[in-house]
């Protein structure tokens, strides 16, 4: 089975500094793969490790995602190799056009069975390129899965579970698929020193945007303005609690005095 | 463009009220593709000019039809998409998305029409700014939350069967919920504990001043995805609930901003943690620097409950 993990380097919108006019600062923010993107990569190894299969890393981005410390990041943890597009052109580049790349690259792979992501990424949150992706490619996508297995012997496809509101569902699906995981589907692993050493040694192909062919976008957005975002400027009064009992009966008080309770 | 159209784009689900709210701002005519169950082409009717239904499921499940809702969509160029932002929402998103080659829109705050252009307003990046965007040239796809169930209406717009080739693919099983939901929206008072909790029997001390609060115990996300010590219904931020009760208490919670955006509304915030250095701090009214297994048996004392 080949399988493609399509992972975001991104940064921590944690570490950003917003001015007063909503601007935002992304330069202190700090770079990794994408929070829940390892547990995709960690999905992807087991799946390929009970079918014998392969699994491709798969990032797109600015050129600033091609660093030695980023390959390394991901290539240490399951992949057998990875492949990337970075360019400039993509700097900020929105969902569907981010998809639209996948979606080439995941054609240029070839016989690709299974394509899985993240829930949501770190920056952008908005769960939605890993489906759009499956849109572009025409298959089947399904996010809030929790768990994958290959089907019994006898029938294709996988079997994979699903968290939604409603409950539990288990699904039957033939390949090739598009699937996002949910945050705790599997607990990823922590790389190690030997994993690291290796990853060094992994192939890596960088596809430029050129090569690919990825239509024009039918749809341009124009930011017009940039906000703080409202609620309440807080400015909190400490109280400390190495005294517990007097700390707890001094903040009722002041909840009390304030009409909080 | 069709600009007198916006489309509601539906995934088995008759929480469409938000959907329609937006779509009705953005078009004079609302036209709703269904995926899904008769049932809620059929509601949805009520509250929509006109319904294309895909047709009964069966077992396929709802993102089986992206293709089909897709190809409508694209057939018709409506000024307006909107979907839901749950999973099957999300899916059919996609695919309206990619073949309109239109970037999807989360986190929508407030829609206006400027001229031609849909205008939104939106929270980008986690919450931390808020950008105003115009969309031109195409239609603008919007994700947006589902809100409550429509209302039922006897006036309702015919349902209309459109052929569709859903995308093979089978449920097999489905495994309902069994824990009650909470409707954290509702309490006037919210105790949300985190990582900071060292076991899940220690739940009990949040519920005691949640008690006393006369509140709802919520969590942060690592405490429902991961260890499941709460139920997921009760994690707060950005990817769970968001609440503005008039007060939030978060016990052993450091404050990321995944977190925080969806507390950003509460009236009064209380934070209590250990570690004085944590961001909880700088957006907190109230802070006790302490370790939570002695503060909040106290609190709960001061409050004249049992600890
Ligand atoms: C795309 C995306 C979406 C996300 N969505 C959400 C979301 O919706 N909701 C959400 O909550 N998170 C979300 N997260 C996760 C979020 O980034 C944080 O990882 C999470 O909120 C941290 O939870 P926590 O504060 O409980 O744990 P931690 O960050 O580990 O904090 C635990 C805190 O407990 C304190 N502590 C430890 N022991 C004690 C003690 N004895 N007494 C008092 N304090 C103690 C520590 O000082 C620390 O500050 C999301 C992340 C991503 C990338
Ligand atoms: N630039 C990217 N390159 C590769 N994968 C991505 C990229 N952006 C998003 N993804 C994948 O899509 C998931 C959802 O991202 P988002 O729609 O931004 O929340 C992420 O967790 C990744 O798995």
């Amino acid at each position: 089975m080949k399988i493609v993990v399509a992972y975001k380097w991104a940064p921590n919108p944690q570490d950003a500094d917003v001015a007063a006019d909503g601007s935002v600062d992304l330069g202190r923010a700090k770079w990794a793969v994408s929070e829940y993107d390892p547990v995709a990569l960690e999905l992807a190894r087991q799946l390929a490790d009970a079918t014998g299969g392969e699994v491709i890393g798969l990032t797109v981005g600015a050129a600033g995602i091609d660093t030695p410390l980023a390959r390394k990041a991901a290539l240490s943890r399951g992949l057998d190799r990875l492949v990337l597009v970075a360019d400039d052109a993509l700097d900020g580049a929105d969902g569907t056009r981010v998809a639209a790349v996948l979606a080439a690259a995941v054609r240029g792979i070839g016989d690709v069975d299974v394509v899985l992501a993240g829930d949501s990424s770190v920056d952008v949150a908005a769960g939605q390129v890993a489906l759009t992706l499956a849109g572009t490619l025409g298959w089947l996508g399904l996010a809030a899965v929790s768990a994958v297995r290959v089907a019994d012997a006898g029938t294709a496809g996988l079997v994979v579970e699903r968290e939604l509101p409603a409950g539990t569902a288990v699904v039957s699906v033939p390949t090739p698929v598009v699937l996002a995981a949910t945050a705790d589907a599997v607990v990823p692993r922590v790389a190690g020193m030997k994993d690291i050493l290796a990853a060094a040694k992994k192939p890596v192909e960088v596809l430029s945007l050129a090569e690919l062919s990825v239509a024009e976008p039918g749809a341009v957005l124009t930011t017009l303005a940039t906000a703080k975002p409202g609620g309440a400027e807080r400015t909190a009064r400490i109280f400390d609690g190495s005294d517990a009992a007097a700390a707890a009966t001094e903040l009722v008080g002041a909840l009390r005095q304030s009409g909080a309770l | 463009m069709n600009a007198a159209q916006s489309w509601i784009v539906v995934a088995d689900d008759a929480a469409a009220t938000g959907l329609v709210e937006v779509a009705r701002t953005l078009g004079t005519e609302v036209v709703a593709v269904v995926a899904g169950r008769r049932a809620v082409a059929e509601a949805v009717a009520g509250v929509v000019d006109r319904v294309l239904w895909l047709g009964e499921p069966g077992t396929a499940p709802v993102e089986a039809f992206a293709p089909d809702v897709a190809r409508l969509v694209a057939e018709a160029a409506p000024r307006a998409v909107v979907g839901a932002t749950t999973p099957g929402g999300r899916a059919l998103l996609g695919a309206v998305g990619a073949a309109l080659r239109s970037p999807v829109l989360a986190g929508v705050e407030r829609v206006e029409l400027a001229g031609d252009d849909v205008v939104v307003t939106r929270s980008v990046l986690g919450g931390i700014s808020q950008h105003r965007t115009a969309v031109a040239g195409g239609p603008a796809v919007l994700a947006v939350d589902a809100g409550a169930a429509v209302a039922v209406s006897d006036t309702a717009a015919a349902v209309e069967e459109v052929a569709a080739t859903p995308l093979p693919a089978q449920v097999v099983e489905v495994r309902p919920t069994t824990v009650a939901g909470v409707d954290l929206g509702a309490a006037r008072v919210v105790v949300g504990v985190g990582r900071g909790l060292k076991a899940r029997e220690d739940v009990a001390l949040i519920s005691g001043l949640a008690g006393a609060l006369g509140g709802e115990v919520a969590c942060s996300r690592p405490l429902a995805e991961g260890v499941d010590w709460l139920p997921k219904d009760r994690y707060i931020g950005i990817s769970g609930q968001r609440v503005s009760p008039e007060l939030y208490v978060a016990v052993g919670i450091s404050g990321q901003l995944q977190h925080m955006v969806g507390v950003r509304e509460a009236k009064v915030i209380v934070a209590v943690n250990s570690d004085k250095a944590a961001p909880v701090f700088a957006q907190c009214d109230y802070g006790i620097v302490g370790d939570l297994y002695q503060v909040v048996p106290a609190l709960t004392a001061a409050l004249g409950g049992t600890a």
